[in-house]
């Protein structure tokens, strides 16, 4: 059940401090690494919403950030449509297909589940690169990035675009904390601990699961929206399943259920690749490392770990009331 | 309010409930006795939904829902709780008895405002709250609250959604029989005219809190009548090997 707990206000009020901080700090290669870890964290907190509230644990979001990318940039560089209206095409677009996505597999659970995401994931990324207008494997360049001018803004400043992606984080933080907070949030987090009784109790699961994988897929399309705009360039590797695969490594890296934790993840994840990156090729190798570290540990990622030391620390602090039994007030 | 007629489940060759035909009125509460296997919880689940019947019809409050899926028939008015608890373990006891009364106010598909801070969302969990004597524990989380609370948790998210009959399948189960009793009072002071069909083990309890009694052996409908006449049936004597001498 989503909460905005002290430690998450504090949280998210350091990232974004330290966000714009050194957006105003960073040299260009700097602003890349930003950019990088807004667009990543924004994919992650699509993820979180499903998989951390909901068990819905997808791998079909790489290929949902991926739509997005490719309706950006087939309506805006290939229809010649207004940058912001086919950015709202492009996430509506994602939207509509993860609901049709959310709605077929809704009935299935745990390795079901994963698989027929994967499924999906794999037939999106399978048709992209198989149909011509799409580019094939060569791709689509000529991608505009939305024209703010009229708010002072050129958005092909590396500064100014990473500032753009940070705020799109905070939209997107926002939306997914509005809908887990809503009462279709609130049933999903239900359905997560007992769909057979939230079923019992006269709620309808799949259509939660349907109208929160669609919401999500929104959010999942403006990643990739971003991420087209970011490389004016879109190719089928965007859709990849290893992309699904680092998001909820990411997730789980950063605390699976929590919101703030992935975003946490992400800025590690991106942080460390390039940081081990430019001094091995193997980074992948000490990424793994973290996330069996992590995994082992039973933490629920970084920013789990910390909530549950602060939780104990807070539990030390109060003495606890015995629980006694009475009959009638058993 | 509540009606079988013919109800029969069958796996392969095996009859779990055999040609059950019930009639609950309104505010009635029926307690349905019979030894393990004879088919009560297979029947509870066909009345829900959980389990479609071989054949049969189930009624709810004059309109036909055999056909019907489980949510549709628990916003039709009918609840249940579970003789295994199906609580949200991770969350609050408010918050459990607030998802019920969220979803049966139909407040469970809303984007907006919180569905658990909606001012009939919280008036619903303190009053269930209050008549299950669980008031102050609404903070606690199921996980920190005793079995029996769990227990008595466990009829409040039925009750939440405020039906019109809610089948109780062993709500005393694993609890001592202190504790069994001042559940039993609990049950005695909910509103008459909600209708309890209620699975019980316990004899003497079963017997404080029936209007009627059904017992089930084999699946079939062996004894359904007032307590007095089933004090007094042969039938149930050897069913239960004498097991009320006492009652």
């Amino acid at each position: 059940m989503f909460r905005h707990t002290p430690l998450r206000v504090a949280a998210l009020a350091l990232l974004a401090v330290a966000g714009i901080g050194y957006a105003f700090g960073a040299s260009y290669f700097g602003l890349e690494i930003l950019t990088e870890i807004a667009i990543l964290a924004i994919l992650v907190l699509a993820l979180d919403m499903v998989a951390g509230f909901g068990g819905m644990v997808s791998l079909a979001h790489g290929a949902l950030a991926g739509v997005g990318a490719y309706g950006y940039a087939m309506l805006q560089a290939q229809a010649g449509v207004a940058p912001p209206i086919a950015l709202l095409g492009a996430i509506g677009l994602t939207g509509a297909l993860a609901w049709a996505i959310g709605a077929v597999c809704a009935r299935s659970h745990g390795i079901y589940f994963i698989m027929a995401t994967l499924a999906f994931g794999q037939m999106a990324y399978s048709y992209i690169f198989e149909t011509p207008v799409f580019g094939g494997d060569d791709g689509l360049g000529g991608i505009s990035r939305l024209d703010l001018s009229v708010l002072g803004l050129d958005l092909m400043d590396s500064r100014n675009f990473a500032l753009f992606c940070l705020a799109m984080v905070a939209l997107a933080y926002a939306a997914c904390a509005f809908v887990l907070r809503s009462g279709l949030g609130r049933s999903l987090s239900g359905v997560h601990e007992s769909e057979q009784r939230m079923r019992a109790l006269g709620l309808t699961v799949w259509r939660v699961k349907a109208h929160v994988f669609g919401l999500s897929g929104m959010i999942a399309g403006l990643s990739g929206a971003l991420a087209a705009q970011h490389i004016m360039y879109v190719s089928p590797g965007l859709l990849s399943w290893t992309v699904s695969g680092e998001a909820l490594v990411v997730v789980i890296l950063g605390g699976l259920g929590t919101l703030v934790g992935p975003l946490v993840g992400a800025a590690f994840f991106v942080v460390l690749k390039h940081e081990v990156g430019a001094i091995t090729p193997y980074w992948h190798l000490v990424t793994g490392l973290v996330l069996i570290a992590v995994v082992m540990s039973r933490a629920n990622g970084i920013f789990g770990a910390l909530e549950a030391w602060v939780g104990r620390r807070r539990a030390a602090r109060q003495p606890q009331p015995l629980a006694k039994e009475v009959p009638g007030n058993a | 309010m509540l009606e079988t007629r013919n109800l029969d489940k069958s796996f392969g060759a095996i009859h779990v409930t055999r040609d059950v035909s019930l009639k609950l009125e309104r505010g009635e509460r029926r307690v349905i006795l019979g030894p393990n296997g004879a088919g009560k919880t297979t029947l509870f689940n066909q009345l829900t939904g959980e389990i479609a019947p071989s054949s049969g019809r189930i009624i709810l409050d004059g309109a036909d829902v055999t056909a019907l899926p489980v949510a549709q028939r628990a916003r039709a008015g009918l609840s249940r709780s579970y003789q295994k608890n199906t609580l949200f373990d991770g969350l609050s006891v408010a918050d459990n008895l607030g998802l019920a009364a969220m979803v049966a106010q139909g407040r469970g598909m809303g984007l907006g405002r919180d569905g658990l801070l909606h001012p009939e969302v919280r008036e619903t969990v303190e009053e269930v709250a209050a008549q299950l004597r669980l008031s102050d524990h609404l903070d606690a989380r199921v996980s920190e609250i005793s079995y029996g609370m769990r227990r008595q948790l466990e009829v409040g998210v039925a009750l939440a959604t405020r039906p019109k009959v809610i089948l109780m399948d062993e709500p005393t189960s694993g609890v001592g029989p202190e504790m069994a009793k001042g559940f039993h009072d609990l049950l005695a002071a909910l509103p008459r005219d909600l209708t309890l069909l209620i699975i019980e083990h316990d004899i003497d309890l079963a017997f404080a809190v029936a209007d009627t009694i059904t017992v089930l052996n084999y699946g079939e409908v062996v004894f359904d009548g007032l307590p007095e006449a089933a004090r007094g049936s042969s039938l149930l004597k050897e069913i239960y090997l004498g097991s009320w001498e006492d009652a």
